[in-house]
């Protein structure tokens, strides 16, 4: 795996895609650069899966433009076939012939690149081997587990080194403890080959550990694409910070107003939270609270009382769902246990909770 | 606004289509109502030849059709409840012969099977020489009894086929949970009988359409014993002189109008109820651990079953066509291979063997290639309007009886626009061909609808974006996938073309007899011995095609094409 290439520049401007009156697509625009790993994430029925397969030339576009490089690969005029874009593709359900062992699925990819056939096999078995599937290679699908197949899937998408590889859903069939270590081999491999990537998902944990960017997809439309650590810590709508990871949220309204933070009366409680977009006093605002806010520490002064509802044990201490007089909040941590039913105060760090204005909601 | 003609592969299609399936039904039955449009007649409009049919024989033939098409369909739906719950749930010893006699019977033509019978228990026949008395049974079989029980073997297979794959995807579980909330036995096989409820109705609804359809039956025992059914009395219409389109075309439609009002009564048993028992959690059933006394009982209804289908016309032809003299009262009668002797030397007698065994082989892989076709346009994501209707034509086509078919093919080839078109097919081996080939195409690529509908689309799409275009992407994905159902089709068609007796009958080519009209002229000139080896002959050779075909598969296929849809054990 010496052999870097230089990933594709890929350009989409505009990219409308309809089913009947419904729009896959609604005039999205996106760019990735080359050898950039770019993850969209968002619900069913955003058009995650419309982009990377109208990317990949499975669909077609109704309007706007889709380029590698310089060169249009869709418009409203051309429509490259698909096994002219020199991409890769691992699809959900791994998509393995199952009628060619394990090497052979890896081959095609090869074969149908042209590459020496000595070269090729050597490479084959290199990828397999790779993937931890040395021992497996004349294994026909049906004889691997799910896991396995995918390595394989993942195998035929690297082993002729694309210029771009598309990454539709690749784990979500799979355990947790596998979507890790694949995920791992996702990020290394396709890094080592230089390639870009798109890469699919609705899960966000996914989205943040692969991504060197995330896109948050909704309704056809890209609504924030940013490093990861700017659409945790600055989403730019109340979608995208929903959609990346709440505890829970607090409706109430603002009290006072800074420039980055804000005070908001919930009941008879205050609370301090960051706002992303502008605010006014008095304004009905909707405060959504991420997961590592909270904790049963007096470490800060934003602090309500709660009711224990529920323990989880997760190994490495407990997740608490806690009841307060203002709404739920699941996932609150520490590391010893506090018992259902008892009374307790939650801290909310107000850096990592922000008040979005209640008109925004509609999105 | 410019209209543009694009001619393209699909249009060629669906020119094909319209010329070999869609234009001659709808022409022969246009008589029927309109015959002036057709020069056929005075009226422009008339319900006349309606008129003619109902009375006297035409009258007759529909009612002994319909009620003998309910009958069979009850009988068949039953033995074949009753053999599917013995092969595939309990464990006795005939479950594993069983499969193969369900598709020896399926390829048995219903005339063949007639024919066994016949020259067991007719005059001087088999059971005659053999020195047992036949007359008693000849006076049972020679009439309803007789067609009964020869549609009733026909029917069986098909029953069997619905039901069992229905019992199949049935899981334990169901039975499981009446008997653990305090069901009993029988509340459970109730429970189990309404499960099925869709594939016992789809059963006699098929049955009952495949019987009042069949033409073998009615050619033979139906014909020779003065009972009337409506697929022969369209044949006599048809083809006495002068031939009487819009009175067969009449019959023709009231067959047809059977025939969807039963599968309109099935939808509408159905309609609103949903018995989806197939899902990714189903568990296999247990099998049913039988005493030995269940063991012998349910083995000697199974035997007895395949005595009276399979064996007995089996053994009527084989020792008919073993015998000399058979039917003659003059002969002296022995064991003797001089009437396979004959076929061998005689080109009267072999050659619509050879005749048939080119055709039927050119056929078959026409039919494999254009099933593949039609089953991959009428399973892919995108269906727009041109494959739901194509879907419809296949539909009608499947449920369409053989002979109004031939009728269709015999009128619309032979009329004088066809001829002013530059077609002149009729009278030609060609039509007969193309005949076979519409005729075959509905059943084949609905077969082959199940298998292409389970590739998956990403199969397909890998491969395009891994570099390979459409074409290479049907030869590398598509084709080994259903490699074997293409060959079981091709296996199919090839058997059922070979051994075809409606269409060969009203459209073969003077002196190009194709087998079982070479069968029946031989049986017509009382030279039964030669007629029966011909019958052996045939089913014979198309055993060994059918082995050919699968040894060269076995042989020459890659391993993994083999492993697709091979069983695998638990």
């Amino acid at each position: 795996m010496n052999s870097r290439k230089e990933g594709q520049l890929v350009i989409v401007k505009g990219a409308s895609k309809f089913y009947g009156e419904l729009a896959a697509l609604d005039a999205l625009d996106l760019k990735i650069e080359p050898g950039n790993f770019t993850v969209l994430l968002g619900p069913s029925g955003s058009g995650k899966s419309t982009l990377i397969r109208s990317m990949a030339g499975i669909e077609r576009i109704d309007k706007g433009s889709i380029s590698f490089g310089d060169v249009i690969m869709t418009d409203e005029r051309t429509h490259m076939a698909p096994e002219k874009r020199n991409l890769a593709m691992v699809f959900q359900d791994y998509a393995l012939w199952p009628h060619l062992t394990a090497q052979e699925n890896v081959a095609y990819a090869i074969k149908r690149r042209g590459y020496e056939r000595s070269h090729g096999e050597k490479l084959v078995l290199e990828m397999l081997g790779r993937v931890g599937l040395a021992q497996k290679t004349k294994n026909y699908p049906s004889e691997l587990s799910g896991g396995e197949q995918q390595r394989v899937a993942l195998a035929r998408a690297i082993v002729a080194r694309p210029s771009l590889l598309l990454f539709d859903e690749p784990l979500s069939n799979l355990d947790a403890d596998l979507r890790e270590r694949l995920r791992i081999e996702i990020s290394t491999l396709t890094r080592e080959i230089g390639a870009s990537a798109l890469y699919i998902t609705h899960d966000q944990s996914e989205a943040f550990a692969l991504a060197d960017r995330i896109g948050v997809i909704n309704k056809g439309m890209i609504e924030q694409i940013a490093r990861p650590e700017t659409i945790y810590e600055k989403p730019a709508t109340r979608f995208v910070a929903a959609f990346t990871g709440t505890a829970g949220s607090f409706f109430g309204k603002v009290k006072e107003l800074e420039e980055k933070n804000c005070v908001v009366e919930l009941g008879g409680d205050l609370l301090k939270a960051r706002h992303t977009l502008p605010l006014k006093v008095g304004q009905k605002v909707e405060i959504l609270v991420r997961p590592a806010a909270t904790s049963f520490s007096d470490s800060h002064k934003n602090r309500i009382h709660s009711t224990v509802l529920d323990i989880a044990y997760r190994g490495r201490g407990y997740e608490h769902v806690i009841e307060t007089k203002y709404g739920s909040l699941t996932g609150v941590f520490d590391s010893i246990s506090h018992e259902r039913g008892s009374r307790i105060e939650v801290s909310i760090d107000p850096t990592k909770c922000i008040a979005f204005p209640i008109e925004e909601i509609s999105n | 606004m410019k209209l543009r003609f694009k001619v393209n592969p699909i249009t060629f299609f669906w020119i094909l289509i319209v010329g070999i399936l869609v234009a001659p039904i709808l022409l022969f039955l246009l008589n029927a109502v309109s015959p002036r449009s057709l020069s056929q007649g005075d009226a422009w409009f008339t319900i006349q030849p309606f008129r003619d049919i109902a009375h006297g024989q035409f009258a007759q033939g529909l009612v002994n059709s319909f009620i003998l098409g309910v009958l069979v369909a009850l009988l068949s739906a039953f033995l074949a409840t009753i053999i599917a719950w013995i092969v595939l749930r309990t464990n006795s010893p005939v479950r594993k012969i069983w499969p193969f006699f369900v598709f020896a019977l399926l390829l048995a033509p219903s005339y063949l099977i007639a024919l066994g019978w016949q020259r067991l228990i007719e005059q001087r026949g088999v059971l005659d020489i053999l020195g047992f008395p036949s007359a008693g049974l000849r006076n049972i079989f020679y009439g309803p009894i007789g067609v009964f029980i020869v549609l009733a073997v026909k029917g069986l297979p098909f029953a069997y086929l619905v039901i069992s794959n229905a019992m199949r995807s049935l899981g334990g579980e169901f039975e499981d949970a009446i008997r653990v909330h305090g069901g009993s036995r029988i509340e459970a096989f109730k429970t189990m009988a309404t499960l099925l409820s869709p594939a016992i109705w789809s059963a006699i609804a098929i049955v009952f359409a495949e019987s009042i359809s069949d033409f073998g039956v009615a050619a033979t025992f139906s014909s020779e014993s003065h009972f009337p059914i409506a697929t022969y009395s369209l044949y006599l219409a048809i083809e006495n002189f002068p031939a009487n389109y819009p009175v067969g075309a009449a019959v023709g439609a009231v067959l047809l109008l059977l025939i969807v009002i039963a599968l309109l009564l099935q939808a509408r048993n159905l309609r609103g109820r949903s018995f989806r028992t197939l899902s990714g959690k189903t568990r296999p059933f247990r099998r049913i651990e039988l005493t030995k006394r269940g063991k012998f009982i349910t083995s000697t209804i199974v035997l007895v079953i395949l005595a009276v289908t399979l064996g007995v016309p089996a053994f009527g032809a084989l020792s008919a066509s073993a015998l000399s003299g058979v039917g003659s009262p003059f002969s002296a009668h022995a064991w003797t291979l001089s009437n396979y002797k004959s076929v061998v030397t005689s080109a009267t007698l072999h050659d619509p063997l050879i005749f048939s065994s080119k055709i039927a082989l050119i056929v078959a892989v026409f039919a494999a290639f254009l099933a593949a076709f039609v089953a991959r346009l009428l399973t892919q994501k995108k269906a727009g309007v041109g494959s739901q209707i194509l879907d419809f034509i296949l539909l009608a086509a499947v449920a369409l009886p053989g002979i109004v078919f031939a009728a269709g093919y015999i009128f619309a080839y032979n009329l004088p626009l066809t001829n002013s078109l530059g077609i002149h097919l009729y009278g030609t081996s060609a039509l007969l061909g193309l005949a076979y080939l519409a005729g075959a195409l509905p059943s084949t690529s609905r077969s082959l609808v199940g298998n292409m509908s389970q590739l998956q689309e990403s199969l397909s799409e890998a491969c395009r974006v891994h570099g390979s275009n459409a074409i290479r992407t049907w030869f590398d994905v598509v084709m080994p996938i259903i490699a074997k159902p293409l060959l079981a089709a091709f296996c199919l068609t090839y058997a059922g073309t070979l051994l075809e007796l409606p269409v060969s009958q009203l459209l073969y080519a003077p002196g190009q007899e194709p087998l079982s009209v070479g069968i029946d002229k031989a049986l017509a000139n009382y030279d039964y011995g030669g007629g029966t080896a011909m019958e052996v002959l045939g089913i014979m050779s198309a055993l060994v095609v059918v082995a050919v075909a699968y040894s060269l598969f076995n042989l020459l296929a890659p391993a993994g094409w083999k492993r697709i849809g091979a069983s695998r054990e638990l």
